[in-house]
């Protein structure tokens, strides 16, 4: 710990050197990279951030959404750009943590990009249909044990796949990828579309995704991953049931550069992120779509996902998820 | 609360200016962004989403839905007049669009777009207003399986948009199918032909494949024949469409309006397959069967009926049920959201008034459509009189614009010109390019459902029959593939 904090201070310390000296950064417009489709909740997020965040940089920052393969593409973008602080890029759950953790194939790594922040968290949910007498999550993992179910996702290597095996198996269902199966979709939407129509039989997914149809009592949440319980959801805590192993499973968006990165462009993102983050105007729209906010600073941003990301490594390694084809 | 209650309170909502003001900027923005190749309707929704963050509500939403609907329209006008469909829904005008305009009958084409735009938007909003709830819980009703035979069925449209050799359109389908399987693969999270390359990981991008197939190779063809449409030139002139013309393709447009309703409110299947279905019955029904894919208006009338009748009823699984029908009303849901509402059957209750003041800002939507869209013409009018030799070189260069800022991406430029050097050989060797796009989009869906049924079935076949909605898509794709064979026996002995 110490360590760390030495290191934190002396990243710091050359942060505040630097910005001295490279006091032009930045210069000109700087690239973003929106890995995911318009609308989507990447896109929403890092539009409704893009305003305040213009105001605190000083220099336009031009949005573009480069998608395609589960946010594979627009990473790669930025992962051979120039590690100039120019072209920097929205990173995801899905994208960076649970992708590397599960797909071998995948042409980047963790190691791959410097993280500048975490600003926005949000949490997980897992819900059935109201009649499909599951009322607690005991009642789902019986019925997986007996007969087996089913769950939708947004694709092999979404947060939603690693999600449902996750909360099984912390539940204590053994082997969960044979009692379980796995129905994937092209989408959030889709994903949560096939929960409706009885195609499968639960989803564990963002909050936000879910909070319309909870609302409307289309959907029963039987599981919320956080400590604390979220608004609009009546269910336990992964805390209240005895599982704080499953509060790593959280969404998050963030930003993220190339791994050469310098210092002191990691460390005035920081100090613009956590001005852009108090504009109320974001917050307020965060807020209405279900998300924490919540600035972590670069130091913070990385052990974050490290974190989450050797929870995930681990758990997918344990039940041998991993995609090698 | 009455019904009474409720349109008043709804009127009290939009019964200012701002409303229909927002509405008028949304379609101008849309019928713009539209008849851009390349920009296309998600595009422009998507970009002006942000816009509306800090609008009231209702005219927030209204703005988008304009930008939908226009841009669904704009998409026939560069569809007609420079063989390049605007958004992808507007592939299935080409056909018959483009055929008329190069015979000078632009404005024809154009002013039946409009009408049948118009009507089947007409049609596609008061089945939202009066169906919404029936039509929601019999989307519900659609799962893999279901989707699985929809889709069977509607692969027999290859047969109706193939032109004179069902062969070679069979061979352009397989094509189409073939490419179609590049990317991820969505059961196993595999790569599938991408040989390694990040880039092709996420599949042929949509956009780029569509304006390469369409556009390029009339490019191709002027630089062949520099001054092969000498003699021929297009004119928009005095002739417009007649009101004994709309009579004549009534019918059409009210069966293209009512495939496009069922097909919007079922999500997941989107405007572009609507168009073509919506196409090939016109096509079956017609007494001027043959004259289809040469120029005939019906043909036109059917594919704008089906296109824009979709648009009001994706509202159907988005108001009622909360889910997104296709990819533009995903990002509309995203606007509901952050103005705090809950799309939803509660909203029905909670916010009746937005609910009511959607639907009659939705009514008004279809009369804007038609008064813009008119002046939309009008504007773009010159285009069909610019020399082809001058006008090839700005389609490529707003082609490569276009297609560069769907994904900003270089290598979708580099699809397109690929594409459109198979466009060109296909076109050379009389290989239509339709069946292609079909198998294209409805390709990848055909296989996930039928994937995904399996999952859900535990790999018996028998789910594929499980319900009335499987069984009735069985029957009709039976009889189609028996009166198409019939078709072409007919025909061999005809000529044989």
């Amino acid at each position: 710990m110490t360590l760390r904090k030495l290191g934190a201070a002396c990243a710091l310390g050359l942060g505040l050197i630097a910005t001295t000296a490279f006091a032009e950064y930045p210069e000109r417009p700087i690239n973003m990279v929106i890995p995911y489709g318009p609308g989507g909740a990447t896109d929403i997020s890092a539009r409704a951030i893009a305003e305040p965040l213009g105001h605190a940089v000083g220099k336009p920052l031009v949005m573009s959404n480069i998608t395609g393969a589960g946010g594979a593409t627009g990473s790669v973008a930025v992962q051979n750009a120039k590690g100039d602080g120019y072209t920097m890029l929205f990173a995801r759950v899905g994208s960076h943590t649970v992708n590397p953790a599960m797909k071998a194939t995948l042409p980047y790594t963790l190691d791959d990009f410097r993280f500048v922040t975490v600003y926005e968290i949000n949490p997980v949910a897992c819900a059935v249909r109201p009649d499909s007498g599951i009322e607690t999550i005991e009642d789902l993992v019986a019925l997986t044990n007996k007969e087996g179910s089913s769950y939708s996702s947004s694709g092999v290597g979404s947060m939603l796949h690693l999600a449902a095996v996750f909360v099984l198996d912390e539940f204590g269902v053994e082997n969960p990828l044979e009692k379980a199966t796995h129905i994937p979709q092209k989408g959030g939407g889709e994903a949560a579309t096939a929960v409706l129509n009885g195609t499968v039989t639960f989803i564990c997914t963002n909050t936000s995704a879910l909070a319309g149809f909870v609302a409307n009592g289309q959907l029963k949440p039987i599981l919320v991953t956080t400590a604390e319980p979220v608004v609009g959801f009546d269910a336990p805590t992964a805390v209240d049931l005895g599982k704080p192993a499953l509060t790593q499973l959280v969404g998050w968006t963030g930003i993220a550069g190339p791994d050469d990165l310098p210092d002191e462009v990691a460390a005035k993102w920081g100090a613009w992120m956590a001005e852009a983050a108090n504009d109320p105007g974001f917050v307020d729209q965060m807020n209405a779509l279900g998300s924490v906010i919540h600035v972590m600073s670069p130091e913070e941003a990385n052990t974050f996902i490290q974190k989450q990301y050797e929870t995930f490594r681990a758990l997918v390694d344990k039940l041998g998820m991993r995609i090698e084809g | 609360m009455s019904l009474f209650d409720n349109v008043m309170a709804g009127l009290a909502l939009v019964g200012n200016i701002n409303a229909f003001l927002s509405l008028a900027i949304g379609i101008v923005i849309g019928v713009i962004g539209g008849a851009i190749p390349g920009i296309s309707a998600t595009m422009a929704v998507a970009l002006a989403l942000p816009f509306t963050f800090p609008m009231e509500a209702i005219n927030g939403i209204l703005l988008l839905l304009g930008v939908y609907k226009g841009g669904i329209f704009g998409g026939s006008i560069p569809a007609i007049l420079i063989k390049t469909p605007g958004t992808p829904a507007s592939s299935a005008t080409v056909l018959d669009g483009h055929p008329m305009a190069a015979r000078g009958e632009a404005g024809r084409a154009l002013g039946m777009a409009l009408w049948a735009s118009c009507t089947a938007d007409l049609i596609s909003n008061l089945s939202l207003i009066l169906f919404a709830g029936w039509l929601a819980s019999f989307a519900l009703s659609f799962g893999p399986p279901e989707f699985f035979a929809l889709i069977l069925f509607s692969l027999t449209i290859i047969a109706g948009v193939s032109g004179d050799s069902l062969l070679r359109g069979a061979l352009s389908a397989l094509l189409g199918l073939l490419l179609a399987t590049i990317g991820l693969d969505l059961i196993y999270g595999t790569n599938r032909f991408t040989f390694g390359d990040p880039n092709l990981m996420g599949g042929l991008n949509f956009i780029a494949v569509l304006i390469g197939l369409f556009a390029i190779p009339e490019i191709l063809n002027t630089v062949w024949h520099p001054t092969g449409h000498l003699g021929n030139v297009q004119k928009l002139g005095k002739n417009w469409v007649t009101f004994a013309d709309y009579r004549r393709c009534f019918k059409t447009i009210v069966r293209g309006s009512f495939i496009g309703v069922f097909l919007g409110s079922i999500p997941g299947i989107g405007a572009a397959p609507a168009a073509f279905l919506s196409y090939s019955e016109a096509r079956r029904k017609s007494p001027n069967k043959a004259n289809f894919g040469k120029g005939e208006i019906e043909g036109v009338a059917a594919s704008e009926a089906g296109n824009n009748g979709v648009a009001g009823a994706t509202l159907i699984p988005l108001l009622a049920l909360g889910v997104p029908g296709d990819v533009i009303t995903a990002i509309i849901i995203g606007a509901f959201m952050v103005h705090g509402l809950q799309p939803g059957p509660m909203m029905f209750v909670m916010n009746s008034d937005i609910i009511y003041g959607l639907f009659i800002g939705l009514i008004f939507s279809s009369a804007l459509l038609f008064v813009i869209g008119g002046l939309a013409i009008r504007g773009f009018k010159p285009v069909a009189d610019i020399p082809r030799r001058i006008l090839m070189p700005m389609v490529l260069v707003l082609c490569i614009y276009g297609v560069f800022a769907v994904n900003n991406n270089l290598f979708d430029v580099g699809v397109m010109f690929v594409m459109g050097w198979v466009g060109f050989v296909m076109g050379r060797c009389h290989i239509p390019a339709a069946p292609f796009l079909i198998a294209f989009i409805l390709g990848p869906m055909l296989e996930d459902n039928f994937r995904q049924a399996m999952l859900m079935s535990g790999g018996s076949p028998v789910i594929l029959l499980r319900g009335p909605i499987t069984w009735f898509f069985w029957g009709v794709t039976a009889l189609t593939v028996i009166a198409i064979a019939r078709g072409s026996l007919d025909k061999a002995r005809e000529t044989g």
